[in-house]
């Protein structure tokens, strides 16, 4: 069965939003296998009025998901408070070593690609409160 | 007969309590009529052996749970004993289910569970290495003490300036090893 042929939400692989991420580190810690790891720098953006604030900022340096680890739970994927990470279908990633198993940010954002639109709504369904692109039923 | 029934009968006093709970009804008895309350069991019906495990208890022991079937599966019982935390040990099951006999080796070795009357108790899974009765409770994950837990970085605080608070990592109980990348401030 190809990945574009498999039932919604099917746990193949992880993919990052990056720009979604805010670095919070809730995925990190919510994780029961402390397979993810993120690694962080403070920017700080000069305050642009007098007497404004110095604005600060997180920003990815790393993003990492060990899928050696991993156990396809999903509680990472849950507990993103803006949804920078998904379930794509994709399931052939193995490689010839263990480390390749490990994904960095850009392998990782690279699965966005293959995340397929939200199933639709049930027809029962009451509307939808916040609107996301979803698949012809 | 049931086979609830068949084990009243045959224990007696010895059948401490029914747990009718969600799943399948489970048959606590007596460490000392373990091996009488499968063959009750077996002698009614159940005879197929699906599983045998342990669970620790902390201070109170191990629990070691029996699942056993009809072979139409239309009735199926979890038959418990408890075992003391001290050279914990308790008969075999194999003369009743010869199939236990790999479970029993596997609970002996993660458990250290002993099973009087089985003779092929050697290990399984493990490596030699591998630290003894794993899944005991105050066995310590090494895993977990070995690393870092990456969820202790604080994003804010890249300056490395004092924190207010320390985050742990969930699950790992207080007095274990955890390694840290800043313990040793």
């Amino acid at each position: 069965m190809s990945p574009a042929q498999r039932p919604p939400r099917t746990r193949g692989v992880i993919a990052l939003v990056e720009s979604s991420c805010t670095v919070c580190m809730l995925c990190v810690r919510e994780c029961p296998d402390w397979c993810i790891e993120i690694d962080s720098h403070v920017e700080t953006t000069p305050a642009t009025e007098p007497r404004g604030r110095d604005r600060s900022a997180n920003v990815l340096d790393r993003f990492a998901i060990d899928f050696a680890l991993c156990m396809y739970c999903g509680i990472c994927i849950e507990v993103c408070p803006f949804d920078a990470l998904h379930w794509s279908p994709v399931s052939d990633y193995s490689g010839p070593t263990p480390t390749d198993l490990v994904h960095e940010r850009d392998r990782l954002a690279r699965w966005e690609a293959t995340v397929p639109d939200e199933p639709a709504l049930d027809p029962a369904a009451r509307p939808d409160p916040d609107p996301v692109r979803r698949s012809p039923g | 007969m049931s086979v609830v029934d068949s084990v009243r009968q045959a224990l007696g006093d010895g059948l401490l309590a029914v747990d009718e709970g969600f799943g399948p009804r489970t048959l606590d008895v007596v460490p000392e009529l373990w091996v009488e309350a499968l063959e009750a069991a077996r002698a009614a019906g159940a005879v197929f052996f699906d599983l045998l495990t342990a669970y620790d208890l902390g201070d109170e022991g191990f629990a070691v749970v029996a699942h056993v079937a009809t072979q139409d599966v239309a009735e199926h019982v979890l038959v418990r004993t408890r075992v003391g935390r001290e050279h914990p040990s308790l008969a075999t099951a194999t003369g009743v289910y010869a199939g236990a006999s790999w479970h029993e080796r596997e609970t002996h070795e993660m458990f250290g569970i002993g099973f009087e009357g089985n003779p092929r108790l050697e290990p399984l899974l493990l490596s030699a290495a591998a630290p003894q009765a794993p899944l005991r409770k105050d066995s310590v994950l090494v895993a977990r003490a070995a690393r870092p837990w990456p969820g202790e970085k604080d994003p804010s605080d890249s300056g490395g300036r004092s924190r207010r608070r320390r985050a742990l990592p969930p699950g790992v109980p207080d007095d274990w090893p955890v390694s840290s990348e800043t313990s040793e401030s």
